[in-house]
């Protein structure tokens, strides 16, 4: 019932949002509470609106649709919200964003989740002994303005997730103000290696990939269809793909040690000895025989038989994947998670990266990125470098103030980090929070954010594709608690009280963010347009589409400085790798707290609400564990337990725990489900980067004799069809798909 | 042996049983507190269960039916032997029948009532169950007519009202004995009322055997549709172990012998508790368990169809289903099921047995364990191994509200049979004295016929 | 009430299906689910929980199997034993899957589940009295029971979360069987509009929330007696009848690049989702 015509009904007619918001919202909110059974209007504690003289566009019982953009990742897919007596009661990708075309994922969808969550902090909150104690906003400013006072830039520190757009402007401003360079920017799960190895062969760190165009995809553990960079618009390429062109479907191909959910999606999927990635990368060029010069010098030594050695992949497919991507071009080859997540990860994606020039595809399905032509707004990716700065400092005792927004550290930094008790060492610690996770717990002063479907702001997404676009955030409603503020507008209240003068024009961050588009009018599209008309526009397509500017592209990955290291000893004492697990619906944890997430089974295990230990069958049975042993997983630096799930898509010689459950705080859709794989992770670094090696945990595994069901969705068929047609499958020599509708 | 002493003087026969109304052995009251503390019980389990929801009976999406539909069987399938039988016999002029066919009536009547319970506890929204009767009302809504549920319903109303009905027909010249043996109180008033005014004239005895012989007739197909029915409940849907035509025929004989062996449960438990030995003799017990044996045979062999049907329809669904039965989770049960079904009754082979009155009641209660795990087999391994294996398994255990809810139906059963028994003749006693009566002409006839020889 | 109006309703209301005497005219939804493109993301799982008010049960509910996704994302690999499943998995949505001639409707005791005029197989909340027979003869198993009294259960729907709850869809009490509707609010508002407009509903002009959201567009929804709509291309390429037990795919030897099927059609419940066969590449 996309009601598109209430939309359009709108844009072109000027009237003032906010107040429609003001009124749409408060009416709304006294519809909802009566029909939900609350019955102060009955009690006459709340005035009825009448419909009687509402708006032309409000009609009771039918849905008005606004658009924003998502802020559950930061793929920066559109939204479009479905509103109706001012509740958001549905999210809709937007069909006209070329991010998302009017899809979006189950993560996307719980935004409204985020939204409604019961356990939102709702006011500012001050630590007093081992309780918040609420406080008013004009106590919060005094409170940081005095804990500020007279603290040098060098005692102040900034934890932020990635920001980018106006927000990332007035942060920056913000800390200029405070004369500190601290900033950390981190993202637990991000692929930094990667970019860095891209900015090397490539010369850009994210280029443009085009599955769509590719004939074969071969991907060292980039879970594009899952959690990588641009889940929801590389799926759309990825259908595009397996259509093919004139019928002719493409062929996926993974390799890595853990499956992923592209990885179940392969034709082949290939289960290497973790971290001998790069190892087969050059083992399919050699077998190419396509290098020359000293690429072909480099692979020399990476013969069949060896690299079959090596990484336990047999030669014979190693000659069939050879074979395959000589004869269909153009390809695509990708590193990702699994490939980079070693300490030799960056050698590993320069072998992936030469494969790819190669094969000759840089150009072809690996394209220039565009980019918005405002650097400042451009993301600030985040990283674990940035975490390990910081916590050294914090270690130290460097910081007097600390500041925590979009990043839950305590949660996510490696046990071996002993993060929580160095950020108790810093003096005052200010969360900027959505709830009560297990850094705002450890923080002095909580403030109560607005939800992202409450608060206004813009968006640019590091990956774009078909022309640079500029996301915008716009509130679906009215704020559902009175007491808590856009990020935004906190950010202003703050620098205002550093430049008073400065920031006096902009009573609020949405006018801050009307006065800065409108100022750019021209260089956004805009030249000529009324003000008004302009920003409406604007707020009505959600988007800003740019021509923007066009890195060009180099192809000099090469063989020099590349040196994969030996096959790593075993470990007698932790046999095993532990490999994180990172799926699409939970990623790092921060929306664990969304019981849809937490009800919506894992989709190779089919496992809710709890973690588990993915370990394959024969190690199973060697080990004599059995599905629902709970077992001690132990590493260098810690120990969790767990319920084992017997899996066949890991290697052997690997045990992988996903991330992103066994929180001890946020709430109760999160609180006390699972383990938190983190605490037990060694402190590696990748050499090249100094990013953490997330793959270089080594554990052992010990049974502690108790058993529990697993809960999953799958019976106790498990994934077998027993011999009735359910999931029909067909070879692609019987088919053409051209045929096709 | 005969079936009873020839000698018993009619007024004896009228003061023993009519002592029963008045006087059992302390053993009653025992049982009566234990009946009503379990069915109290079940009361608390129904009104949590109703409060919160079906999810208490620990059943799940796949696995929509459970304990409660299996003992709904259960009771539905015990009610057959009493009525059924009593009409049998009565149409064969089986005279052994008549000390025992009146508890056996009961126990129909009553095993329906608690049958009927069960589809009470079983529905989601038991405050809409009038949605299931076909009432009158302006909207034309109608229930489904197709449904085999419905048919069911239908089915069991009306063999609760015959089977009432020939309960009370058979016993109208007792209670006029009553009524004319009791002291004045709320009994002979009672009684008064029930007897409709008899008076033993010949008019009133011919009308009496007319109508007694039309509803035996009558209840005697009724009786055996009813079970079919209940059959048809899992025969006439699609789904694999249920889709098989012997299920009716398997259904009735499993309910006959369900019936046959509460009949020797019950008649022992009398026996003792009203001193009825004059009356519930051995020599009618024998009987019991012959036929009790018979069928019980009649039901391994429909058990062995079951196999070979499917096997021959070569139904893979259907297949997988029964070796999961033999092999799978419920193996234990299906095996408990084969082992108290089938082997157990051997005893009754034996002759010495046959009048083992401790034996006997152990047997009798194993074959009712059997004959619950019959119930319970047909219903669960279905859900549990259907068409669709993804939703194979998922892990399923009646929870104690559902334990609780079946052993209260035993409580209620017990309850009622024996207010029943306390309240009404258990024993015919215009019949027995038919048993005499006849017993007596024939031995002056053979005496008779003796002294003419000499 | 009398005898034979009684009758008459019953021949309204219960004919056999598909049937030639009553076309589905003008609407007959149908649809098409592309295993080739699922990637088995969820996203259209979420999306039913997000437009239906489907209840979140908790862990230890959905321990006991007690969960209530009316659409739910099956994973299979091979049988055969191998090592790593190195072919990947099989994904498959299941719901509902609206069957001509359900199962699940003949064995209603109340008739709380029938068949619409345009071919939907519709439960009646109101009507239910939960006797969970037609779960029992669901050969798929996607019918879903209100065990629990959800939209008074505090860890469900907090009141903050029931503001998110779609007015346009009942919210089902304790005691009553639910199931995918193929989003009948939507179809509704659809119909309602184009009917006061003089018109049919359009291809394109309504969609299902697990249409809308898939990622990979693996899902097409829409008016099978339209021969524009793209269902209807799809069941016609795939020569896949709505009224047949065994298609061209089974039966003809030419046709066996056809790659669309419905599961368990031998069952003969006709059910109007018409899956097409995961592709598997010969080449590696």
């Amino acid at each position: 019932m996309i009601d598109s015509g209430s939309v359009k009904q709108m844009a072109g007619h000027p009237f003032d949002r906010r107040d429609f918001l003001k009124v749409l919202g408060w009416s709304g909110a006294a519809v909802a509470l009566s029909g939900c059974g609350n019955t102060s209007v009955e009690d006459g504690r709340e005035t009825v609106v009448s419909y009687v003289e509402a708006n032309d566009y409000m009609v009771p019982g039918v849905g008005v649709y606004f658009n924003s953009t998502c802020a559950q990742c930061d793929a920066g897919c559109s939204i479009n919200g479905r509103v109706r007596e001012g509740r958001v009661l549905k999210l809709e990708g937007n069909p006209d964003s070329a991010i998302n075309k009017g899809r979006l994922c189950g993560l996307g969808q719980a935004g409204v989740q985020h939204h409604y969550n019961p356990d939102r902090v709702r006011e500012p909150l001050l630590r007093n002994g081992n309780k918040g104690e609420a406080i008013s906003w004009e106590k919060a400013y005094a409170l940081i303005a005095e804990k500020l006072a007279g603290v040098s830039g060098e005692e102040i520190a900034f934890l932020s997730g990635g920001v980018s757009g106006h927000l990332k402007v007035l942060l920056g401003n913000y800390l200029d103000s405070l004369g500190t360079k601290n900033h950390f920017v981190y993202e637990a799960i991000a692929p930094s290696v990667v970019r860095a190895a891209n900015l090397k062969a490539f010369g850009v760190e994210m280029p443009r990939y085009r599955f769509d165009k590719a004939q074969v995809v071969l991907s060292f553990g980039a879970d594009f269809l899952g959690s990588w960079v641009s889940p929801v618009h590389f799926s759309q390429q990825y259908a595009q793909f397996r259509k093919g062109v004139n019928g002719q479907r493409g062929v996926l191909i993974q390799v890595e040690s853990k499956m992923t959910l592209t990885g179940a999606n392969a034709d082949r999927w290939l289960a290497v000895k973790p971290g001998t990635e790069g190892v087969l990368a050059l083992g399919i060029i050699n077998a190419l025989g396509m290098a020359t010069g000293e690429v072909a010098e480099l692979v020399k030594g990476y013969d069949k038989a060896r690299v079959s050695r090596e990484t336990g992949v047999s030669t014979g497919q190693i000659d069939k994947i050879a074979a395959l991507l000589k004869l269909r071009s153009p390809s695509l080859v990708l590193a990702g998670n699994a490939a980079e997540g070693y300490a030799h990860g960056s050698q590993n994606a320069a072998a992936i990266n030469l494969l790819n020039q190669v094969l000759g595809n840089v150009g072809k399905t690996i394209e220039a990125p565009v980019s918005v032509p405002f650097p400042q707004m451009v993301p600030s990716k985040g990283n674990t470098v940035a975490l390990k700065n910081m916590n050294d400092g914090l270690a130290a005792g460097k910081y007097k103030v600390v500041f925590n927004f979009a990043a839950n550290p305590v949660f996510t930094a490696p046990g071996a980090f002993k993060f929580k008790d160095n950020f108790a060492k810093a003096g005052f610690k200010v969360a900027f929070a959505h709830y009560l996770d297990e850094t705002a717990l450890q923080a002095d002063l909580v403030l109560p954010l607005d939800s992202a479907l409450e608060d206004w702001g813009t968006q640019v997404p590091e990956y774009m594709t078909e022309g640079a676009q500029i996301n915008i955030q716009q509130p679906l409603m009215e704020r559902l608690h009175a007491n808590t503020r856009g990020m935004g507008d906190i950010l202003l209240g703050l620098i205002k009280q550093k430049k008073a003068d400065e920031y006096k024009g902009f009573e609020d961050y949405y006018a801050y963010l009307r006065g800065a588009v409108l100022q750019n009018k021209g260089a956004l599209g805009g030249g000529g347009v009324e003000d008004d008309t302009f920003w409406n526009d604007t707020l009505t397509q959600g988007i800003v589409k740019l021509a923007g500017t066009t890195t060009s592209l180099a192809a000099h990955a090469s063989a020099a400085g590349l040196v994969l290291p030996a096959a790593a000893e075993a470990d007698e004492h932790f046999p095993l790798h532990l490999i994180p697990g990172v799926t699409a619906s939970l990623r790092d944890g921060r929306h664990t707290n969304q019981p849809w997430l937490q009800e919506s089974p894992d989709p190779l295990t089919t496992i809710v609400w709890d973690s588990w230990v993915e370990i394959h069958p024969k190690k199973a049975a060697e080990l004599g564990i059995v599905e629902g042993d709970i077992v001690q997983v132990t590493s260098k630096t810690g120990s969790v337990k767990a319920q084992v799930y017997l899996f066949p898509g890991i290697h052997p010689e690997a045990i992988s725990i996903p991330v992103g459950r066994g929180h001890d705080a946020m709430g109760r859709y999160a609180k006390g489900y699972g383990v938190n794989p983190f605490q037990i992770m060694d402190a590696v670094f990748e050499a090249a980067t100094g990013e953490l090696a997330m793959h270089e945990t080594r554990v052992k595994i010990s049974k502690t004799g108790q058993r529990v069901l697993v809960v999953k969705d799958e019976g106790s068929a498990g994934a077998l069809q027993m011999g009735r047609k359910i999931a029909g499958r067909v070879s692609t020599d019987q088919v053409d798909l051209s045929k096709e509708v | 042996m005969k079936d009873i002493r020839e000698d018993i003087a009619w007024a004896k026969i009228n003061q023993d049983v009519m002592k029963s109304l008045e006087n059992p052995r302390k053993l009653y009251w025992v049982i009566l507190f234990l009946a009503l503390a379990a069915f109290g019980f079940g009361v608390g389990c129904e009104i949590y269960q109703y409060r919160t929801g079906m999810g208490v009976e620990n059943v799940n999406n796949p696995q929509v039916w459970g304990l409660y539909i299996a003992t709904f069987i259960f009771w539905i399938g015990m009610s057959h032997s009493g009525t059924l039988l009593s009409a049998i016999l009565h149409l064969m002029h089986a005279d052994w029948r008549k000390p025992i066919y009146r508890f056996a009536e009961a126990m129909t009547t009553f095993s329906l009532m608690t049958a009927g319970l069960f589809v009470m506890v079983h529905i989601g929204r038991l405050w809409q169950f009038y949605y299931s009767l076909p009432y009158p009302n302006d909207r034309g809504i109608w229930p489904n007519f197709q449904s085999p549920l419905l048919w069911d319903a239908m089915a069991i109303f009306t063999y609760l009202s015959s089977s009432v009905l020939f309960l009370f027909v058979g016993m109208i010249p007792d209670l006029a004995i009553a009524r004319d043996n009791m002291q004045p109180g709320w009994r002979q008033k009672l009684y008064t009322l029930l007897a409709l005014g008899w008076e033993g004239t010949d008019r009133q005895w011919r009308n009496f055997r007319v109508t007694y012989l039309t509803i035996a007739c009558f209840l005697i197909p009724l009786a055996v549709s009813v079970h079919s029915i209940v059959a048809s409940d899992f025969a006439m849907s699609q789904q694999p172990g249920w889709h098989v035509t012997s299920f009716p025929p398997y259904f009735v004989a499993g309910a006959l012998y369900s019936g046959c062996a509460a009949i020797i449960t019950l008649f022992i438990i009398l026996r003792y508790v009203f001193r009825f030995e004059t009356y519930m003799t051995l020599p009618i017990l024998k009987k019991i368990v012959r036929l009790t044996f018979a069928i019980a045979m009649v039901w391994t062999y429909l058990n062995a169809v079951e196999f070979a049907a499917v096997w021959y329809s070569h139904d893979e669904a259907s297949k997988a289903v029964l070796i999961q039965k033999m092999t799978g989770t419920y193996a234990p049960f299906w095996w408990g099921m084969i082992f108290c079904g089938s082997v157990v009754p051997l005893v009754f082979a034996f002759k010495r047995f046959q009048t083992n009155i401790p034996v006997l009641f152990a047997v009798s209660l194993l074959l009712n364990l059997g004959m619950w795990l019959e119930r319970w087999m047909i219903v669960a391994p279905t859900f549990s191994h259907g068409y669709y294996p993804w939703t194979w398994d998922h892990e399923q255990w009646p929870s104690l509200v559902a334990w609780g809810m079946v052993f209260a139906s035993f409580g209620w059963f017990t309850l009622l049979f024996m207010i029943f028994c306390k309240v009404f003749p258990s024993v015919s006693m215009y019949e027995v004295k038919e048993m005499v009566y006849h017993r007596t002409l024939h031995l002056k006839k053979s005496e008779n016929a003796e002294q003419g020889a000499h | 009430m009398s005898v034979s109006n009684l009758l008459e309703n019953w021949a309204q209301v219960r004919h056999e299906h598909p049937n030639n005497d009553k076309p589905h005219d003008p609407y007959k939804w149908a649809m098409a689910i592309d295993l080739d493109a699922c990637t088995g993301c969820n996203a259209c799982s979420i999306a039913c929980y997000a437009e239906n008010n489907i209840p979140v049960v908790g862990k230890e509910r959905f321990q006991h199997g007690q969960q209530m996704h009316w659409m739910r994302v099956e994973r299979y690999w091979d049988e055969d034993g191998r090592e790593f499943p190195d072919q990947g998995f099989q994904f498959l949505p299941m719901m509902c899957q609206q069957c001509e001639a359900a199962p699940c409707e003949t064995v209603c005791p109340v008739a709380a589940t029938n068949h619409t005029a345009d071919g939907l197989n519709s439960q009646i909340y109101n009507r239910c009295i939960g006797s969970r027979y037609c779960s029992a003869n669901c050969p798929f198993k996607v019918r879903y029971f209100n065990w629990y009294d959800y939209p008074t259960d505090e860890m469900v729907w907090p009141a903050e979360m029931q503001q998110q709850m779609n007015p346009d869809v009942s919210v089902r009490s304790k005691g009553v069987m639910e199931k995918c509707t193929f989003c009948v609010q939507r179809l509704s508002a659809a119909k309602v509009k184009a009917k006061g407009e003089g018109r049919i509903v359009a291809e394109g002009e309504v969609q299902t929330a697990c249409q809308q959201a898939c990622p990979t567009s693996a899902i097409s929804f829409g008016n099978l007696v339209n021969p524009d709509s793209r269902v209807h291309k799809q069941w016609a390429a795939q020569q896949v009848e709505l009224d047949k037990d065994k298609q061209a795919k089974n039966e003809e030897e030419e046709a066996s690049e056809l790659r669309g099927y419905r599961i368990l059609e031998e069952l003969r419940a006709y059910p109007s989702v018409m899956y097409l066969e995961r592709v598997r590449e010969s080449a590696v």
